[in-house]
């Protein structure tokens, strides 16, 4: 594997790649002290040269996950292979695995350079052969000035620049990244967004992503995997995950807000706190509990009603105006319905408005409480 | 304006103070470089004393006694100690309250507890094995006693200042254990390690009553020599060793806090 942006990977190297660093978990269980469960269970299958996320609220096992995959956490029950080699108790120094550390973990005593260097030392790669690497990588990341400061001299988007080319001049089968972003401020945070899952496609590489945020998971995944609890509540791509969630919680998390509970069913038409609605098709037998989701940016506000959509009537309670997008709360027979409008220069409804909330059936996705 | 007569007044405490502490240096200093026979009297600059000192046998053999002791039980201090600080930073998730306060204690305790207590316990083995009778040795080991703490402290306490990633980053970057011991600990060690070593060393030559206990006849250190001298009267030869004395303390506690604030940039 060769980190030159411009070489087109041959066929033969990309399919050796591709097999050492596919990863499947099965059934981790981890325990810290008693009672403390990190995680319950987890069943995982990670596709080589894939970039996977684990999202999830703090706690939620994915720091843990992540840290079993490093190798600086073992887990109490289950197995882990990488490539289809079982690493389950493979101490980290032996594993073809790098992490991006959310702190960076810079050594303060060495320079740029030498940190991204420290690896290949490590291995024994010759003297010539790791100038060409390190120096292959410091283009690649563009670091080429800054090779001779010391650590403490770099803001902290360089610092992230020189941690991500210090574990991937290593060429790991797997590229490990535990919040690497979450300390960076949002505009810088959104380029390397960008740079990163560029990165990624041109290296081939596997990235394990960790995040608690869904929106930077959104726009980097090729899959999702949502952790609650210890438990993996949903895998898929961006797409799904979002507009079909699994359960309430995926749901919440992905930052959906109109969920309404079951009331009673009957045919296609659904009674909830928002009053009854017509879905596409009629729920099967075992979909007769759980909720409706009514994602806020399917919410048509207007007099005219599209034929086959259900009508609501509300009032606007409040405005909030996002430049782009308007998002307005409404009340709904007494419940908060939340939508997003784009703004593309109708006239805003104002507070107090009366307003007519048309919802298609196709919209409205069914999921476990 | 009562609060500019209270600065003033700190002010002039704060020189009182410093006058308290350094004036009697400074007197050492001065009649050291004096011409008379006496500290009576100032009969101009001369440099005879100085002259007397480097042709005084004991007086070298004790300065050669307080080197190697202050090299030896520092060097060994230095290894022993840091090992301690490292287990203390390795374990410090586990309730190590009592032991903590085992490592302090050498600290705060009385030299003279201390040195008649070593003195007590060298005999004891001396009497039973025949080994470890009043010498060098036994001096060495009774200075390591009571520097393994301060080097403890200081190499937990720049343990406990670093990310504890960096250990996993070590690991990760496919560092074996020998291997992070060699490219991290030590190198990120080294400042607070040349630090240790100088405090080691400037408490070994400052010390006086540890020493008296355990020193045989043949290893009197300067501060021992310096006593035995005094006690025949205070020769201005005395003040020129002083002198030298307080310019080697003084470079050395430099170097350690030199070295011990450069850690920290």
């Amino acid at each position: 594997m060769t980190v030159s942006p411009s070489a087109e990977p041959d066929a033969v190297d990309t399919q050796r790649v591709r097999d050492a660093s596919a990863i499947a978990l099965r059934n981790l269980h981890k325990r810290f002290g008693r009672d403390a469960v990190a995680l319950d269970g987890v069943d995982l299958d990670i596709h080589a040269g894939e970039f996977f996320t684990l999202l999830g609220p703090s706690g939620c096992g994915k720091t843990t996950l992540l840290r079993i995959l490093a190798g600086l956490e073992a887990p109490n029950e289950g197995s882990l292979t990488i490539g289809g080699k079982d690493v389950t108790t493979t101490p980290p120094h032996l594993r073809s695995v790098n992490t991006v550390f959310q702190s960076y973990a810079l050594f303060p005593h060495l320079s740029v350079h030498d940190n991204i260097a420290f690896g290949l030392r490590m291995k024994g790669v010759a003297a010539a052969e790791r100038e060409r690497r390190v120096q292959e990588i410091a283009d690649f990341i563009k670091l080429g000035a800054l090779m001779e400061r010391r650590v403490n001299q770099l803001s902290g988007g360089q610092r992230q620049r020189v941690a991500l080319a210090r574990a991937l001049v290593c060429e790991p089968d797997v590229l490990l990244l535990d919040e690497p972003l979450s300390a960076l401020d949002a505009g810088l945070r959104n380029q390397l967004q960008v740079e990163l899952q560029r990165t990624q496609k041109r290296l081939g590489m596997t990235f394990v992503f960790v995040t608690h945020d869904q929106e930077e998971a959104m726009v980097m995944s090729d899959r999702i995997a949502v952790l609650d609890g210890g438990v993996i509540q949903q895998v898929g791509p961006p797409q799904t995950v979002y507009e079909h969630p699994i359960n309430a919680f995926v749901a919440r998390f992905m930052g959906h807000v109109n969920l309404f509970e079951i009331d009673s069913v009957s045919g296609d038409r659904v009674t909830t706190a928002l009053g009854q609605l017509r879905l596409e098709q009629p729920l099967a037998e075992h979909e007769r509990h759980g909720m409706l989701l009514i994602r806020q940016e399917v919410i048509e506000l207007g007099p005219e009603v599209p034929e086959g959509y259900n009508a609501l009537e509300g009032v606007v309670r409040e405005r909030l105006y996002r430049g782009s997008r308007v998002e307005y709360r409404l009340e709904v027979d007494g419940v908060v319905l939340l939508a997003t409008a784009s703004n593309l220069g109708q006239r805003l409804h104002a507070v107090g408005d009366r307003v007519t909330v048309s919802i298609c059936p196709e919209d409205i996705v069914r999921l476990d409480a | 304006m009562r609060r500019g007569a209270f600065h003033r007044g700190l002010t002039l405490f704060w020189w009182v103070v410093m006058a308290f502490l350094y004036l009697p240096l400074a007197v050492i200093v001065f009649y050291s470089f004096n011409a008379a026979n006496s500290s009576a009297y100032f009969a101009g600059f001369s440099l005879r004393w100085y002259d007397k000192l480097i042709h005084n046998d004991q007086l070298l053999s004790a300065l050669s006694n307080t080197l190697v002791l202050g090299i030896a039980s520092s060097t060994l201090a230095l290894g022993i100690g840091t090992l301690i600080g490292y287990g203390m930073y390795r374990h410090r998730a586990r309730k190590l309250g009592w032991l903590i306060v085992l490592i302090y204690l050498p600290i705060v305790m009385p030299d003279i507890v201390f040195g008649i207590s070593e003195m007590a316990f060298f005999i004891s083995i001396d009497r039973q094995f025949g080994i470890l009778g009043p010498s060098l040795l036994t001096m060495i080991i009774a200075h390591v006693t009571f520097q393994i703490p301060f080097v403890a402290l200081i190499v937990y306490s720049r343990f406990v200042g670093l990310d504890p990633t960096l250990f996993e980053a070590a690991k990760d970057l496919y560092a074996s254990p020998f291997q992070r011991a060699r490219f991290f600990l030590l190198p990120t060690l080294k400042p607070s390690l040349i630090a240790a070593f100088f405090l080691s060393f400037t408490l070994s030559v400052d010390d006086f009553v540890i020493s008296f206990f355990n020193a045989g006849p043949e290893n009197a250190t300067l501060p021992i020599y310096i006593w035995g001298a005094i006690r025949r009267g205070v020769s201005p030869e005395i003040n020129a060793i002083a002198t030298l004395m307080i310019g080697a303390v003084l470079i050395a506690a430099l170097l350690s806090l030199m070295f011990n604030r450069h850690k920290q940039h």
